[in-house]
């Protein structure tokens, strides 16, 4: 087990930069997790760090050795990968075993030691199979066990889980989770989906082409994202944005938000004369309140306990640039409420306005 | 899906109708071995002959130098393939995994020269062969199969390595591998139903082969391979066509013997289950 610092790592491809310069101190133990939209860099990083591929500057540290220009088998770290990448002429004892033979361990502790991986992991009944004949789900751990087993100073793991269904890939998530608490070591993960990189993460760091956006727990990059693509990123419904123009008037400052005049502190918009105000879903309600508005729901989709009404915001609608949901739905409130609701009624909605995120509208950033 | 007996008896009709084609001259070839040459003048000529002559192999085994025309020809044939295979596997590797500068190029012009045909070549490997005073020796004819062999063969490997996920090589390394151990280890073992498919290319390619053998080695009786030797065996006035036939069902022999042996090897993707 180890530390990893990666210092101004950068990549190009031709003149293509794909990572701008890159540092990143990640603690002993750490379980860190790299998203981002695709393309943004996430498993170029990692091959970086797997020494896949040269960096084409900056340096990578494990613990105490700089391993910037080690081969992948010298740095003693283990890698899973999206498509498992098992050998296929190999079976599953063997498999596991591969990288223990490489590094010349004698037969005898090769044999225990994948035996014990294979009860950790619940594959000893599979030892002697091909993995062309194991299911998803099996071959995915077989993956697993592939690293364990060489007790590495770290893991990799690039988009483990996409493979599988979503009933086992909720299911792995949480076993590899379980994993992590029970051996600790390091691991570097990699997925686009928030939602895996929120509940499995110390830290997530998000990435958008070749850039990172803001490295923090998952409660602060939910509660205080630093700008607007991390804002629209992390959640799900995504956070709703609306434009809006700063009016001033005797060193007071208002912005517009769903036809209420809302003061904000001159503090808070250093300065911006245009801003862009996000409301997370969540933070709707039924009914009148503090702000109120009203607006007709384009569509009513009820999910038992609780409802998302989406609607047209109006000419200030902000398209998040990479929401899950379809655009063209428009805004969306998530409400509880069990009761009836249907498309052609008029409902009032109201927010707290100081539930309410701001961006400068020219460089994105949060407004705190 | 399940075929309805319409579509099934299309399919095997096709299948029977086919397989008829193709093995019509085969068994025509034994027809032939097996008639006298008064049978075979006879019209309509008779689908099996009415005493088979089946010692004409034996005589045809110990009248002609058949066994060293075979040996010959499996020297050559094992030489061209050992020759094309060690160049190929790792021009095919090298074309498929790395982006080398006129990389593509170069992998067309290797095209090129695979669609030039074998008679055309010969001439000018011939001068060349000669100017090195190497004319009339079976290891020229290696070499000359290997020219002819190597384009195709290296076409074909890089289309099976394209179909090898990278992962693998890049798990093999990261489980310790070097390189070349990757490539070894994993890749080579994950390609063997590719690399036997092409080894049986080019024997066959090899083996079957006049053109070269004629030119080469049209003076060094000794060297003579099996196709070159059959050849000889007409006759000025009168030719056997019987004991050709026979000794071209020698020739044929060892290939179907292969095919069957490495048949196993040529269906069934190994490659299923490395990824997903
Ligand atoms: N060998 C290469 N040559 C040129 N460009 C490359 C190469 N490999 C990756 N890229 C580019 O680098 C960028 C980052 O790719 P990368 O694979 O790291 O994305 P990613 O974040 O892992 O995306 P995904 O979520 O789709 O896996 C992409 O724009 C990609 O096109
Ligand atoms: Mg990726």
């Amino acid at each position: 087990m180890a530390n990893i610092s990666i210092r101004n790592v950068h990549k190009s491809y031709g003149a293509v930069e794909v990572l701008k310069p890159f540092s990143l101190e990640i603690n002993e133990g750490e379980f860190i997790v790299l998203v981002g939209p695709s393309g943004c860099g996430k498993s170029t990083m990692l091959k970086i760090l797997a020494g896949l591929e040269p960096a084409s500057g900056g340096e990578i540290f494990l613990g105490e050795r700089e391993v910037t220009d080690l081969a992948p088998g010298d740095r003693d770290i283990a890698m899973v990968f999206q498509n498992y990448a098992l050998y296929p002429h190999l079976t599953v004892r063997q498999n596991i075993g591969f990288g223990l033979k490489m590094r010349g361990m004698p037969a005898a502790e090769i044999e225990t030691r994948v035996a014990e991986v294979a009860r950790t992991l619940e594959v000893e009944k599979y030892l002697d199979r091909r993995p062309k004949d194991l299911s998803g789900g099996q071959r995915q751990r077989v993956a697993l066990g592939r690293a364990i087993v060489r007790q590495p100073q770290a893991f990799l793991m690039d988009e483990p889980l996409s493979n599988l269904d979503a009933k086992l890939r909720v299911h792995m998530r949480a076993e590899i989770g379980a994993l992590h608490q029970r051996i600790g070591v390091t691991t570097v993960y990699v997925t686009h989906d928030q939602i895996e990189a929120m509940t499995m993460a110390d830290r997530v760091v998000i990435m958008r082409d070749g850039v990172i956006q803001q490295i923090a727990d998952p409660d602060t990059l939910f509660q205080r994202p630093d700008n607007l693509f991390v804002a629209g990123f992390i959640g799900s419904p995504g956070m709703n944005f609306l434009s809006a123009e700063v009016e001033r008037d005797g060193g007071r400052a208002w912005i517009d938000v769903f036809g209420n005049r809302i003061e904000v502190d001159e503090a808070r918009l250093a300065g911006a004369s245009a801003v862009i105000a996000g409301i997370r879903p969540e933070h709707l309600k039924l009914g009148a309140g503090p702000a109120s508005f009203q607006v007709r729901p384009s569509l009513v989709e009820s999910l038992g306990s609780e409802k998302y009404v989406y609607f047209d915001g109006g000419p200030h609608t902000v398209a998040r640039e990479d929401g899950e949901e379809d655009k063209s739905k428009g805004l969306i409130a998530r409400l509880s409420h069990t009761g009836h609701m249907s498309e052609q009624d008029k409902l009032e909605l109201s927010f707290d306005p100081s539930d309410l995120y701001l961006f400068d509208a020219k460089t994105e950033k949060a407004l705190r | 899906m399940k075929r309805t007996p319409m579509q099934s008896l299309v399919l095997y009709g096709t299948v029977i109708l086919l397989a008829a084609l193709i093995l019509f001259p085969v068994y025509w070839l034994l027809v032939t071995a097996l008639s006298t040459s008064a049978d075979l003048s006879q019209l309509p000529p008779s689908f099996w002959p009415e005493n088979a002559q089946w010692q004409v192999f034996a005589k045809v085994w110990e009248e002609r130098p058949i066994p060293t025309w075979l040996a010959n020809s499996m020297l050559a044939a094992i030489g061209s393939v050992a020759l094309s295979m060690v160049v190929s596997v790792m021009a095919g590797y090298a074309l498929s995994r790395f982006s080398i500068r006129g990389g593509h190029s170069l992998g067309l012009f290797i095209l090129t020269a695979k669609m030039l045909p074998a008679t055309l070549l010969v001439i000018p490997l011939f001068s060349i062969f000669r100017s090195f005073g190497m004319i009339g020796s079976l290891w020229t004819l290696v070499i000359a199969h290997s020219t002819l062999i190597i384009p195709f063969t290296t076409w074909m490997l890089k289309g099976y390595f394209d179909t090898i996920p990278r992962e693998l090589e890049q798990a093999a390394m990261v489980d310790g591998c070097s390189p070349m151990g990757a490539m070894l280890r994993v890749v080579l073992p994950v390609a063997t139903p590719g690399l036997a498919a092409t080894a049986l290319y080019a024997f066959v390619l090899s083996w079957a082969d006049y053109a070269y053998a004629r030119t080469f080695l049209i003076n060094a009786q000794g060297s003579w391979t099996a196709n070159l030797g059959i050849t000889t065996m007409r006759g000025e006035y009168t030719t056997d066509w019987n004991e050709i036939s026979a000794a071209a069902v020698f020739v044929a022999v060892p290939i179907i013997l292969i095919y069957l042996f490495l048949e196993r090897y040529l269906v069934g993707g190994l490659t299923a289950g490395a990824e997903k």
